[in-house]
């Protein structure tokens, strides 16, 4: 039985965004939107239609722009810049890469989203176009927002139009400022006058952003920003063009998914990582590396993922809190292990950084289409938990929690991300600390071992769960295995002990229930509509609730942060106080809903998937465009 | 004393060489003085896998073709144990190729003790990599793991030893622990252990082993000579074994560990984890995010 079926004949297109009412068991056509997703949602802009750019009157309380050139046009110094004045001015800031790198290799874009009010996702537009090549202005101008306009390089940029301004960046920067890469702070200069920024606040985020470099450096980067003021004066623009409101967001830091997990796993204890790099689980590993030396704790980059997992295992054995980190092939290369972790009892927190896949697939797009995968991998059957956090404090939070469970519960802990929860930044309060506990569980010691008469290893205990020694403990001297086994450790066949141990193990996705992370709810409490999501969804449906409202449509948002085992009695309250509840998740098949359907299958026919697989993350309005069953 | 674990009896065929593995590395062991609750001895999957099984310490079973990550593991986050990988031809040179070369190449202060009978004994006998033209219709040329370890420019203890000798291979494999304990890094001794049942080759192993500390002017220190001495005793159709290279003193890759965790006492899991201890440390490296 599918989730949705396919009707006869009438196989899915391709088509991004989808959604499938299910009623029991008949087929229903499936209802496919627009033609792409970028054309739905944001419908192709031609330059006609973007006219001449009008001057809002009021100053914009929700802005993006988006940097795109060549690499080493400092695509991504600008992003920074902007975002750091943005963050000064009281705003809430989200920002991301690789935005346009549908085109040709070797480009490299950015955008800074700013918001009055905290946000999690990309804007579905943007206000601001930097555009240091053509192929820039190609992509971006579909982007644009009406009113919307194009900051291009004279001289690299040939497009014309009402709304594309040619300022001479690289020529400034490099006739005057000394270096035609000072073109990024030239165009921030540039923009902080069409923009109306402050100038002093503007010039005091060079400063500090240079400043460290010292000297020459921030003397010229100082010098570049005032000649792209002038440049736009010397060009007798009319500014600003329009504005940004200021905030009032305070103490907020900026960080991404990936260094989030990474700081969550160092304050939890954890000590050990082995990992081989893979986008975009990389960084993980490239920020441990920066932390754990300064507290005893080791990153190896191993020679592959069958390695790192084994080494993780291996560590984690011998007593080191210990995680690895990886994305779809390398998941695929862990699957053995992650078997092994389980039936050896071996606590191992394991970070999925979801792509698009399979196989290669699209290294850097977006995609949420590992759960089912993550949920069942593995020849025979052994028991975890898959966590899924949706902003960077949730990431935190639950990579300090799933440090815990994985050690608590003697088992491989899921963390699963995905490609833009863990590359790009948003702002957030600074953890809270004082909330962390470190609980090792029934990890033992020689103090505990001494006043034992026998230790076993695979003891037979009431919760399943045995005193856990690690080498160097006197009288703990055991035998692990990923063999079914004895309560010694040793290899054993028997069926009764079989049926017992499996049991032993198995149990605990019933037993660790009441442990599990559970769901946040958000919005309505008395709303009929519901929403479903996990991971970085939380973002456009957070922002597209409080569109609905605006529009008269409350919504009660369900953010799973336990996938596994499914949180069958928080889902069963929350699908009974809604009419429908709409599962928005990033892959085909609707991986999410399967299970809850899985679960409850008495609550299944409220359950509307919301799809979109074209290597994007949604943005608000598609799902404001889903529930409204706006086409 | 708490009771523990104990032994079981081995599941090998009667004659099976790793018999005399087994009783190697125990009289190793012993020799040294390890203590059992600091040995740590990871198997991997084969007949020749099952030896922690059997003997005393902690014992871990990785698996097939993983030991040697899973030791590196073990060792990293705990650099006071005294770590040793065991496990079978098909195991090492096979499905774990890319480890072996690789743990040569990291250099972490375990031991590798390889028995190679040129089969895979426990899945009854199918050619392994190291077994002759013609075994079980092999025709693919065997694989010398030797000339493979001696060619890692890290790789800085490499013995090959026979269980129909086994007071030579314990000597190998006593040398390999204590090259550890001095933290000078990887050790890997290979025993050649006849499968009595599926390739038994004990009659004519004897025949054809040739220490190369015997030949004139031999020096373990020096790689080159090595290599050619290998070579050389081979093509005249001879098995070389003994201690075929020990780096000089004054030389080799600093082992991975010790350059990690220069200080025993202070390591993955000896670290202090608690909140208290590093809440200072944890508030600088959250706000260096502002
Ligand atoms: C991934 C995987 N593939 C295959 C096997 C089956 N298998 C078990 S032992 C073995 C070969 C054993 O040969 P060797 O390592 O030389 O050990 P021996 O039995 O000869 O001591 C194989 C192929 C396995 N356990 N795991
Ligand atoms: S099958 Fe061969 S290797 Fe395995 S125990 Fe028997 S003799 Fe030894
Ligand atoms: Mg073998």
């Amino acid at each position: 039985m599918e989730f949705f079926e396919i009707e006869k004949g009438k196989l899915n297109t391709g088509v991004g965004l989808t959604i499938a009412p299910r009623t029991g068991h008949q087929a229903r056509p499936r209802q496919a939107m627009g033609s792409t997703p970028a054309e739905q949602v944001h419908p192709p802009l031609s330059t006609e239609r973007v006219g001449p750019p009008v001057r809002p009157r009021e100053p914009l309380n929700d802005i993006s722009l988006m940097i795109g050139g060549q690499g080493g046009d400092g695509t991504l110094t600008i992003s920074d810049l902007l975002g750091r004045y943005f963050h000064a001015r009281g705003l809430y800031i989200y920002t991301a890469r690789a935005v346009l790198s549908r085109i040709r290799g070797g480009h490299a874009d950015a955008s800074t989203r700013a918001h009055v009010d905290p946000v999690w996702s990309q804007k579905a537009s943007q206000d601001v176009l930097v555009a240091f090549d053509e192929d820039a202005v190609k992509v971006g101008l579909k982007e644009l927002a009406p009113g919307g306009f194009v900051l291009a390089d004279q001289g690299s940029v040939k497009s014309e139009g009402p709304n594309i301004y040619h300022l001479p960046l690289s020529i400034t920067a490099a006739s005057k400022a000394g270096n035609g890469l000072y073109k990024n702070v030239v165009s921030f200069g540039s923009l902080s006058v069409m923009l109306g920024f402050d100038p002093v606040v503007a010039r005091g985020v060079v400063e500090k952003r240079f400043g460290r470099r010292g000297g020459e450096a921030l003397e010229a980067n100082l010098k570049a920003f005032d000649l792209g003021r002038e440049i736009v004066r010397e060009a007798g623009l009319k500014t600003p063009i329009f504005t940004v409101a200021q905030g009032n967001a305070k103490d907020q830091i900026l960080i991404s998914g990936n260094q989030a997990c990474a700081l969550g796993f160092v304050v939890a204890g954890g000590r050990f990582f082995a990992g081989y790099p893979i986008t975009p689980a990389t960084p993980i590993m490239e920020n441990l590396e920066k932390f754990l030396p300064q507290f005893d704790g080791i990153v190896r980059q191993a020679e592959d993922e069958l390695a790192a997992i084994n080494m993780a295992i291996g560590a984690a054995y011998a007593g080191a809190r210990t995680m690895t980190a990886t994305s779809g092939p390398g998941l695929s290369l862990m699957t053995e292990g992650m078997g092994h972790a389980g039936t050896a009892e071996v606590p191992l927190v394991i970070v999925d950084c979801q792509r698009a896949g399979p196989s290669t697939g699209e290294p850097t797009r977006h995609e949420q289409s590992d759960l089912l995968f993550v949920v069942f991998a593995s020849h025979g059957e052994f028991p975890r938990f898959v966590l899924s956090p949706g902003y960077a404090s949730d990431v935190f939070d639950l990579t300090v929690e799933a440090t815990n469970l994985a050690e608590k519960w003697q088992l491989p802990v899921f963390i699963m991300l995905d490609n833009d929860e863990s590359e790009n930044t948003q702002s957030t309060a600074p953890f809270d600390l004082s909330k962390v506990r470190v609980d090792r569980g029934r990890l033992t010691s020689n103090e505990e071992l001494a006043k034992m008469e026998v230790y076993k290893r695979y003891e037979f205990t009431q919760d399943g769960i045995s005193r856990r020694s690690v080498p160097g403990m006197k009288g703990g001297v055991s035998q692990t295995t990923g063999n079914e086994h004895d309560e010694w450790g040793h290899v054993s066949v028997n069926p009764e002990n079989r049926r017992k141990m499996m049991a032993k193990r198995m149990n605990r996705l019933e037993l660790a229930k009441k442990d599990l992370p559970a769901p946040h709810l958000w919005g309505d409490e008395k709303a009929r509509v519901g929403l479903i999501g996990y991971g970085s969804t939380y973002g456009p449906i957070r922002e597209a609730q409080r569109v609905l409202k605006e529009k008269g449509v409350p919504t009660r948002f369900f953010q799973a942060r336990t996938l596994w085992p499914v949180p069958r009695e928080a889902l069963t309250t929350f699908l009974e106080s809604v009419d429908v509840a709409y599962v928005v998740e990033n892959n085909y098949t609707g991986q999410f809903g399967r299970l809850i359907r899985q679960e409850l299958p008495e609550l299944a026919p409220k359950l509307r998937p919301v799809v979109k697989f074209d290597g994007l993350a949604f943005r608000a309005p598609d799902i404001v465009h889903a529930v409204r069953g706006e086409p | 004393m708490t009771e523990v674990v104990k032994p079981i009896p081995s599941t090998w065929c009667p004659g099976c060489g790793d018999f005399g593995v087994m009783a190697a590395l125990k009289n190793s062991l012993k020799e040294l003085k390890v203590p059992t609750e600091e040995t740590v001895i990871v198997g991997g999957i084969g007949c020749s896998g099952g030896i922690h099984n059997f003997l005393d310490g902690y014992g871990f079973h990785s698996l097939h073709g993983r030991l040697l990550p899973t030791a590196v593991g073990v060792k990293l986050a705990n650099p006071k144990l005294t770590v040793v990988a065991v496990g079978g031809d098909g195991d090492g040179y096979a499905i774990g190729m890319g480890h072996f070369i690789h743990t040569l190449k990291k250099n972490v202060d375990i031991t590798y003790i390889v028995m190679n009978n040129e089969t895979y004994g426990l899945t009854k006998g199918q050619p392994s990599p190291t077994a002759k033209v013609g075994f079980h219709g092999n025709i693919e040329s065997p694989f010398d793991s030797v000339l493979t370890a001696l060619s890692i420019p890290s790789a800085g203890y490499i013995a090959r030893g026979f269980s129909g000798a086994p007071r030579e291979a314990a000597q190998y494999v006593t040398e390999a622990l204590r090259y550890n304990r001095e933290r000078r890094g990887f050790a890997f001794v290979e025993i050649l252990s006849p499968c009595v049942t599926y390739n038994d080759t004990y009659q004519l192993w004897r025949q054809q082993v040739e220490n190369v500390e015997k030949l004139p002017g031999y020096d373990r220190s020096q790689r080159a000579k090595a290599f050619a001495s290998v070579l050389e005793v081979k093509e005249r159709g001879k098995i070389p074994v003994g201690q075929i290279f020990r780096v000089a003193d004054d030389k080799g890759v600093p082992a991975l560990d010790k350059t990690l965790l220069p200080m025993i006492e202070r390591s993955p899991t000896t670290a202090d984890i608690s909140l208290e201890h590093n809440l200072t440390k944890y508030q600088k490296l959250v706000s260096s995010f502002s």
